[in-house]
C-alpha cells in the first residue's frame, strides 16, 4: 500500500513536471507573452479621446485587421513605441487628429527612410508642408493599423488614389491604359502591362503633374518607339513632342491650352524652380492690375522691364500646348483615335489657342497659372516676347495677314494704274495732236 | 555677241538669256508660284483648303530645297561665267540712280508716248538700273534669307541655336513671313513687267527663245 502510495506520488509529480512547462508557455501567451494582446484588451472596443480642438479620436483598433496587416509582425509596440506601463494611458494633449497623424508619420520613416525620402520631394509632401490639411499622410494613403501589402495597390481598384482622385480615377479607368488593365492587360493583341497611377506619378515621390518632362518621359519609357513612330509621319516631330503635351494629341475630348512659362535664359531654368524670382512674380501681379489677363503689351512689360534685385533680367516665354483640366489628361485613347489631324491645331481658329496662361513654376514643380488674353498669341508685340512659341497658321500675327492684303492688292493696283495712266497719257497726246 | 538671223526681216537677234539661265528662271517661277501657295495654305488654313495642312508642309518642303538648289545652279552658272557682269554694282552711285530715276521716268511717262528705252539691253548688261538693284536685291539677300529662315522653321530642333540666336522662332517665322509677302508683290510687279515689251509677249517669248524679240 505504501509502495502504491509513493508510486501514485511520484507519477502525478513527474506529471506535473511534464505538464509545467506547457503551463507557462500558456500563461506567457495569454498574459504577459502577448503584449498586443494586452493593447487589444483595451482598444478592441470604443475607446475615444477628446482632442484640444474639440473632436474625438477613435482609439479603437480592429484586431482582425491589425492581424492581416503587414506590420501585425511587429506588434503595436513597433509603431507605439513610447508607450510604457507608466506612461499609459497618456496624459499628454493632442491638437488634433491631423496633427497626431504628422507626429506619428514620423515613425514610419524609422523604418522605410528610402520611401519617407521619396514622400518628402513629392507635391503631396509639398503640399502638406504648406498647410494643406488634405494633402495626404502615410497614413491616409496605407490606413493606420490595416496596412496592406503592395500588391493590393496594383489590380484596377483605384486604392489608395481614388479616395482623392476620384474623377480622375474614373477618367484613367476607361483611358486606353484602364480598360487594358483591367482586360487582363491586352493592348493591341499582346500582353502588355498597362500603367497604373503609380507607374506614372510614383507610388511616393508623386510628381506634379505640371512637371511635365517628367510625364513626358515616363510615357516615352514604355512607349519608346513613339519618338521613331512620330517622326515617321509629323514634321518637326522633335519640337512638337517637347512643345505639346502627349495629352493634348492622345487625349482627343481634352479642352487645350497655350501655357507660356517664364524661363530664364541666364540660368536655363524655368523661373521659379531655382531660386525665387519675387521681383518678377510681384511685377508679374503689378502689371496685371485690372486682373483681366495679361494683354500683349502687358506681357511685354513684365518680360523686358522686369527685374531682379536691381538687376536687368533675360526672362523669355517658351510656350507649351497642353490639356486644361488635370482629368483630361488621363482620358487617354487609342491610338486610332488621337489627334492626327494638323489642322486641328494649325488655324486660326483653334481652341487650342483661345486658352493661354503664363506660369511661374515653383521648386516643387508646381506651376503659379496667370490668365493671358489670347491676343498675345496674335499681336505684333509679342514677336519680341514670345518669341520662343510660333505655331503656324494658328498663331498668324494679324499684322503680317494686313501687310500681305496690301501687297496683293498694292501689286494689283500697280498695273491698273500703269494701264489707266497710259490710257490717259495716250488720250492727252491725242487730244493735243 | 551670239546672233542669228530671221528670214523674214534679216535683223540681228540678241541673245540675250543663255539656255542655263531659262531654265533656272521657270524652274524658279514654277517654284515660287508653288511655294506661294502652299505658303498661303500653310498660314490660312481656315480660309482656304486646296490642300490638307500636311501635304502643304511637305510640298513646301520639297519645293523650298528644289528651289535652294536652283539658286545654287544660278549662282555657279554666273559665277563661272562672263555674265556676271549683269550683276556688278555699279561703282558711280550719283550716275547710278540718275539712270534709275531716269528709268521710272521713262516706265511713268515716255513708255507710253513711244520714247525710246534709256537702257540699251545687252547680253553682259542685260538689267536697267531699275530691274538690276531689284534682282541683286532678290537674289543675294531676300532669297538667301527666305532659304536660312525656311531651312530653320523646317528642322526647328536641328537650327535650335541659330533661331535663338536670332530671337527665336516667332521672329524667324516673322522675317520668313514679311519675306514671303515682298515675293508675293514681286511676283505679281514682275508679272506685269513682263508685257511691258514692244508687244505683251515680247519679253516672255525671249525668256523661252533667249533670243531679243525685234523692237
Amino acid at each position: 500500500m505504501k509502495i502504491k502510495v509513493i508510486t501514485g506520488s511520484l507519477m502525478i509529480a513527474l506529471a506535473l513536471w511534464a505538464l509545467a512547462p506547457a503551463v507557462s508557455l500558456a500563461e506567457q501567451a495569454s498574459v504577459a507573452g502577448d503584449p498586443d494582446a494586452k493593447c487589444l484588451k483595451c482598444h478592441s472596443k470604443k475607446l475615444k479621446k477628446k482632442l484640444e480642438d474639440g473632436e474625438k479620436m477613435s482609439l479603437q483598433v480592429m484586431a482582425a485587421d491589425f492581424e492581416e496587416s503587414v506590420h501585425s509582425v511587429i506588434g503595436c509596440t513597433g509603431c507605439h513605441r513610447d508607450v510604457g506601463k507608466s506612461k499609459h494611458p497618456s496624459k499628454k494633449p493632442i491638437s488634433s487628429r491631423r496633427d497626431y497623424s504628422i507626429v506619428q508619420n514620423e515613425t514610419c520613416s524609422q523604418c522605410h527612410a528610402s520611401k519617407a525620402k521619396a514622400y518628402d520631394g513629392s507635391i503631396h509632401a509639398s503640399l502638406a508642408g504648406n498647410g494643406n490639411v488634405d494633402a495626404p499622410l502615410c497614413s491616409d494613403c496605407h490606413q493606420t493599423h490595416a496596412v496592406k501589402p503592395m500588391a493590393v495597390y496594383q489590380p484596377v481598384t483605384g486604392e489608395p488614389c481614388k479616395a482623392c482622385h476620384e474623377e480622375i480615377f474614373d477618367a484613367y479607368a476607361q483611358s486606353v491604359h484602364g480598360l487594358a488593365r483591367a482586360n487582363g492587360n491586352v493592348i493591341r493583341d499582346d500582353h502588355i502591362q498597362a500603367p497604373i497611377c503609380a507607374d506614372c506619378h510614383s507610388a511616393h515621390d508623386v510628381n506634379a503633374v505640371a512637371a511635365v518632362d517628367h510625364l513626358q518621359s515616363t510615357c516615352l519609357d514604355c512607349h519608346d518607339g513613339a519618338s521613331v513612330a512620330h517622326e515617321q509621319w509629323l514634321p518637326n516631330a522633335k519640337m512638337h513632342m517637347t512643345s505639346v503635351s502627349c495629352a493634348a494629341c492622345h487625349s482627343p475630348v481634352a479642352e487645350r491650352r497655350i501655357d507660356l512659362q517664364l524661363y530664364d535664359n541666364l540660368e536655363q531654368v524655368p523661373v521659379g524652380t531655382n531660386e525665387d524670382h519675387p521681383e518678377i512674380q510681384d511685377r508679374l501681379v503689378e502689371i496685371d492690375e485690372s486682373d483681366d489677363g495679361l494683354d500683349p503689351l502687358e506681357l511685354w512689360k513684365l518680360v523686358r522691364l522686369s527685374t531682379n534685385e536691381g538687376k536687368a533680367t533675360n526672362v523669355t516665354l517658351r510656350g507649351r500646348m497642353e490639356v486644361t483640366r488635370g482629368v483630361d489628361a488621363h482620358r487617354l485613347a487609342p491610338r486610332a483615335d488621337a489627334v492626327r489631324s494638323c489642322d486641328t491645331c494649325h488655324q486660326g481658329n483653334s481652341e487650342a489657342f483661345q486658352n493661354v496662361t503664363v506660369s511661374i513654376s515653383s521648386p516643387d514643380g508646381q506651376k503659379q497659372r496667370f490668365e493671358a488674353d489670347s491676343e498675345v498669341l496674335n499681336s505684333a508685340i509679342s514677336v519680341d516676347s514670345v518669341g520662343g512659341f510660333y505655331a503656324p497658321g494658328g498663331t498668324r500675327i494679324k499684322l503680317l495677314d494686313g501687310l500681305l492684303a496690301l501687297a496683293i492688292f498694292g501689286g494689283l493696283a500697280v498695273p491698273i494704274g500703269h494701264i489707266t495712266l497710259g490710257k490717259i497719257l495716250r488720250k492727252k497726246k491725242n487730244t493735243e495732236q | 555677241m551670239t546672233t542669228m538671223q530671221t528670214t523674214h526681216f534679216r535683223q540681228e537677234k540678241t541673245y540675250l538669256h543663255p539656255l542655263a539661265v531659262r531654265i533656272w528662271h521657270w524652274l524658279n517661277a514654277l517654284g515660287f508660284l508653288l511655294l506661294i501657295i502652299t505658303g498661303f495654305q500653310l498660314r490660312y488654313v481656315d480660309l482656304f483648303s486646296l490642300m490638307s495642312f500636311e501635304s502643304a508642309v511637305k510640298m513646301h518642303n520639297w519645293v523650298g530645297f528644289g528651289v535652294i538648289a536652283n539658286w545654287f545652279l544660278w549662282l555657279v552658272y554666273y559665277v563661272t561665267s562672263d555674265k556676271i557682269t549683269n550683276y556688278h554694282p555699279d561703282l558711280d552711285a550719283k550716275d547710278f540712280f540718275k539712270r534709275y530715276f531716269r528709268q521710272m521716268e521713262y516706265y511713268s511717262a515716255g513708255i507710253f508716248k513711244g520714247e525710246k528705252k534709256p537702257h540699251r539691253v545687252q547680253p553682259h548688261d542685260k538689267f536697267n538700273p531699275m530691274q538690276k538693284l531689284t534682282y541683286q536685291f532678290v537674289m543675294f539677300i531676300t532669297a538667301p534669307a527666305m532659304f536660312l529662315t525656311g531651312l530653320m522653321m523646317w528642322d526647328v530642333v536641328r537650327f535650335q541655336g541659330l533661331i535663338e540666336m536670332v530671337g527665336g522662332i516667332r521672329v524667324v517665322n516673322t522675317i520668313h513671313v514679311l519675306l514671303f509677302i515682298l515675293f508675293t508683290f514681286f511676283i505679281i510687279i514682275h508679272a506685269y513687267m513682263g508685257v511691258l515689251g514692244k508687244k505683251p509677249s515680247s519679253h516672255y517669248k525671249e525668256m523661252i527663245t533667249g533670243y531679243e524679240e525685234p523692237h
